[in-house]
């Protein structure tokens, strides 16, 4: 697999398999097994959610809005708040007041008997709960990025495979055909041969300085939203802002990676690989408890010669977004259906009979629950949110130690750099501990 | 050949001795002031001071006579200058000074233009050239366009009106527009800056000119103009090179327009740049970004001796800063070892510190998690029955020993 070619031709027919498959009717339609064109609640799809704050609940109610799809049957959250809201939420939806609540994770994986699970928690918390779930069978929908670290994602990456569960991430762009079209564009060498890709992802962050310990509030199991996470005291900071802070986050950097880098690996075929040598810096906020990198900018080399270039969005010529550029032209994709490209003719275009198709979801929700229900593998699996991931926390680890990173794709190490070597997994705080495989 | 030798023997001199020893071999430099609509008797030293910090600069104020005084007296040898900073709003030199200053300038000679200099000599043709922009005394379509950004596209604006205004003062984000050029290399694209008059609808003959940095004049504080308006700017004129900034307001102490380290190092970096047309001195890591203003209320910045000094003491609600500087010398070691290891036993020695507080403990702890050596492993382990810091050593122990 070292071999350019051979590479490419594996990303060729892996695409053209995956494409193939989703092209033959191969979920039994909903009108066929219920009477009056609904599924009836047997066959629906039994899910319940690990965190429900916004994210959480932006994902509920984006199954709930599928027709008949799923049934929301149990929430877990460390946020009492939280854990009502959701109730509510779902109380509703299935007009009863049977939906069942944990402040523990453990207890509603011990307890509960799913098909499935939607996830979204802060990144600290994914490698221990995406592992723990996947090892209980549970199909899973989860927030990306999927990782806080490279080895908790070889850890995710490894249940998924050996408990042989559908996956989907939450890098719902790829359900949006103006980026699958893009992509598609781009990965059929519609711009000549792809040399260079640029990724702009959100600029800034923002200062919060040092806000006064305060009392945690009733309805938050503090100690329990830290987890495996370094302790300290309660500062008012914990939902949402959380990605501001490096033990939680790697800032908008690692938050958006699983969107735009996720497109750019798609579009360039680089999904299942990853850059050899990465370098760039950061710029660090001055003071306060908000760490993250306000901006960013890195470059990533392939072994096949592209070059990527990852940095804040004011740093990019296009901005925000992915641009694949070939020796022909290049074609941006954004947000808002944005998609331009150096001749707009290009645009106008489809791939043809023998050329790669890219999956086709149109709702990465509905995607999910197909793939449960059939068993095929979903629009945004496991290995590619790693790989898409991985590339934001390689280039972090660039900016952190100020080195040129080595890393080897396949062995998925990095080379002769014992520093930033360690820097690819994090020590948990005791008694949490990573599950084991 | 000579300017070079100059540069490298004071790039040595900067690294050798403290700044106070070069003093005497930086370019000389000549701060023009005396009379202004604003407090020039606080921003002249200031600026001075600022030059002078450097170690490349040695930077001397001259004072024009005042409003309505005979200007004939006023009459500076500037060949013996390499730099001439202008903090000077009000009345016009005698033509022999004009043509002198010119001339300086057409040779080859450096000129920073600081915020209300931009607003002198309206009727001065010349002058004019060299700012790029202006504003007040009576600027108008006659005197050039104006000349900004509008939705991230240059714009070059000939349509009548009056130049130079600013609303409220208020703090700003400042975005640079050319990344690559020596002065703006390496600073972030954006960056907040202390309360400032935010100089808008500058217009003039814009030759030669490039707009290294904008900031964009809302309207929340009154007076915006929806614009990013220039707010540095790097101008040739024959041989010589003008680095113009319009912000720095002086208010009580300099205030925060003058304090923030993104007016301090912008004004070193431009003003190296229009002596030698290059930039030697480092981006210091207390550059602003986004993430909030920075103020250096003595206009230095921190030393990373002095961030050791204090950094034991270290109080999360006081300041991070002094970690931050530490850090950013971890990063810019870039991986060299024995530069790593220098720093680990400046670390190791505030960890082992009887006075060192649990918050300094911790925040060292971590960092040596992934760039210490064994040097620091019995520290660390002293650490592990320490019940403040245990969870901090054994995530530091646990990293250092993987991967061996």
């Amino acid at each position: 697999m070292t071999d350019k070619s051979s590479r490419r031709e594996f990303v060729k027919q892996s695409a053209k398999i995956v494409a193939g498959a989703v092209i033959l009717p191969n979920i039994i339609p909903a009108s066929a097994l219920g009477k009056g064109g609904s599924t009836p609640p047997s066959d629906r799809i039994v899910i319940g959610a690990i965190g429900t704050g916004s994210q959480g609940m932006s994902n509920m109610r984006d199954f709930l809005q599928l027709k008949n799809a799923v049934q929301f049957v149990a929430v877990c959250d460390v946020d009492a708040l939280h854990l009502e809201k959701a109730k509510e939420t779902v109380d509703t939806a299935n007009k009863n007041k049977d939906c069942r609540t944990y402040g523990d994770f453990r207890e509603f994986l011990e307890k509960e008997k799913l098909d499935a699970v939607s996830i979204a928690l802060p990144d600290h918390w994914h490698g221990i709960i995406y592992t723990a779930a996947v090892n209980k069978k549970l199909n899973v929908y989860g927030e990306k990025p999927i990782c806080r670290t490279i080895h908790d994602g070889q850890t995710i990456v490894a249940a998924v495979k050996k408990n042989n569960i559908i996956w989907q991430t939450g890098s719902w762009q790829r359900s949006q055909p103006h980026f699958r079209h893009g992509a598609e564009l781009a990965i059929n060498g519609r711009i000549g041969k792809i040399k260079y890709i640029e990724v702009g992802l959100p600029d800034g962050g923002k200062g919060i300085g040092t806000p006064p310990v305060m009392d945690v509030p009733p309805e938050l199991d503090w100690e329990m939203w830290l987890g495996p996470a370094l302790k300290v005291p309660y500062r008012g900071v914990a939902h949402w802002d959380w990605r501001w802070i490096l033990d939680y986050s790697g800032g908008q950097m690692t938050d958006w990676a699983g969107h735009h880098i996720d497109i750019a690996n798609w579009g360039a075929g680089l999904e299942h690989t990853g850059p050899v040598e990465i370098a760039g810096s950061g710029v660090y906020p001055y003071e306060g408890i908000f760490n993250a990198p306000v901006e960013y900018d890195f470059l990533c080399k392939y072994a096949n010669g592209i070059e990527m270039r990852v940095a804040n969005a004011a740093r990019q010529p296009h901005g925000m977004g992915a641009t694949w550029y070939g020796d022909l032209g290049w074609i941006h994709v954004d947000r808002g259906n944005r998609i331009e490209a150096s001749d707009p003719k290009i645009l106008e275009e489809e791939p043809g009979d023998n050329e790669i198709k890219l999956y086709r979801s149109d709702n990465h929700w509905q995607n999910f629950i197909d793939c449960v229900r059939s068993g095929k593998q979903a629009i945004a699996p496991v290995e590619v949110a790693y790989r898409a991931i991985s590339v934001a926390l390689l280039g972090e680890i660039a900016m952190t130690t100020g080195e040129t990173i080595k890393w080897d794709p396949e062995k998925e190490e990095i080379i002769g750099n014992q520093r930033a070597s360690r820097l690819l997994s994090r020590p948990y705080r005791k008694p949490w501990e990573l599950p084991s495989v | 050949m000579k300017k070079q030798y100059l540069i490298i023997l004071l790039v040595a001199g900067l690294l050798t001795f403290a700044s106070s020893c070069t003093k005497e071999s930086g370019y000389k430099t000549l701060i023009i002031t005396g009379q202004n609509n604003h407090d020039w008797k606080t921003s002249s030293p200031i600026l001075k001071q600022i030059l002078d910090e450097t170690g490349l600069f040695s930077a001397e104020i001259m004072q024009t006579p005042g409003q309505g005084g005979d200007m004939s007296t006023f009459d500076p040898d500037f060949s013996k200058y390499k730099l001439v900073v202008l903090d000077y709003n009000g009345d016009s030199w005698s033509d022999k000074t004009n043509s002198a200053f010119v001339d300086f300038v057409t040779n080859g000679g450096g000129v920073v233009i600081y915020h209300a200099a931009d607003n002198s000599f309206p009727g001065w043709k010349e002058y004019n050239e060299m700012i790029g922009l202006g504003g007040w005394g009576d600027r108008n379509e006659k005197d050039g366009p104006y000349v900004y950004y509008k939705n991230n596209v240059l714009v070059v604006d000939t349509s009548a009106g009056q130049g130079g205004t600013h609303g409220k003062r208020r703090e700003f984000i400042v975005r640079t527009r050319m990344p690559d050029h020596p002065v703006m290399k390496g600073l972030p694209a954006m960056w907040l800056h202390g309360t400032d008059e935010l100089y808008s609808l500058l217009r003039g003959p814009a030759k030669n000119m490039q707009i290294l940095a904008t900031a964009f004049s809302d309207s929340a504080a009154g007076g915006g103009t929806m614009r990013d308006e220039p707010m540095l700017m790097a101008i040739t004129y024959g041989k010589g090179r003008i680095f113009h900034t319009a912000m720095g307001h002086a208010d009580t102490g300099g205030g925060p327009a003058m304090q923030c380290a993104g007016f301090i190092v912008t004004l070193q970096r431009g003003a190296e740049w229009a002596v030698t047309g290059n930039v030697t001195q480092a981006v210091p890591f207390d550059f602003p970004n986004e993430a909030g203003v920075v103020l250096r209320p003595d206009f230095k910045g921190i030393t990373l001796d002095e961030a050791f000094d204090k950094i034991g003491s270290y109080d999360i609600a006081r300041s991070t800063k002094y970690l931050t500087c530490v850090q950013s010398n971890i990063r810019n070691a870039a991986g060299d070892a024995a530069k790593l290891l220098e720093l680990e036993k400046k670390m190791v020695i505030v960890l082992d510190g009887k006075e060192t507080t649990s918050g300094a403990k911790k925040l060292l702890l971590r960092e040596l998690s992934w760039m210490g050596t064994d040097y620091s492993i019995n520290s660390v382990k002293n650490l592990l029955s320490d019940p403040e810091v245990k969870d901090e050593a054994e995530y530091a122990l646990a990293r250092l020993q993987s991967g061996k």
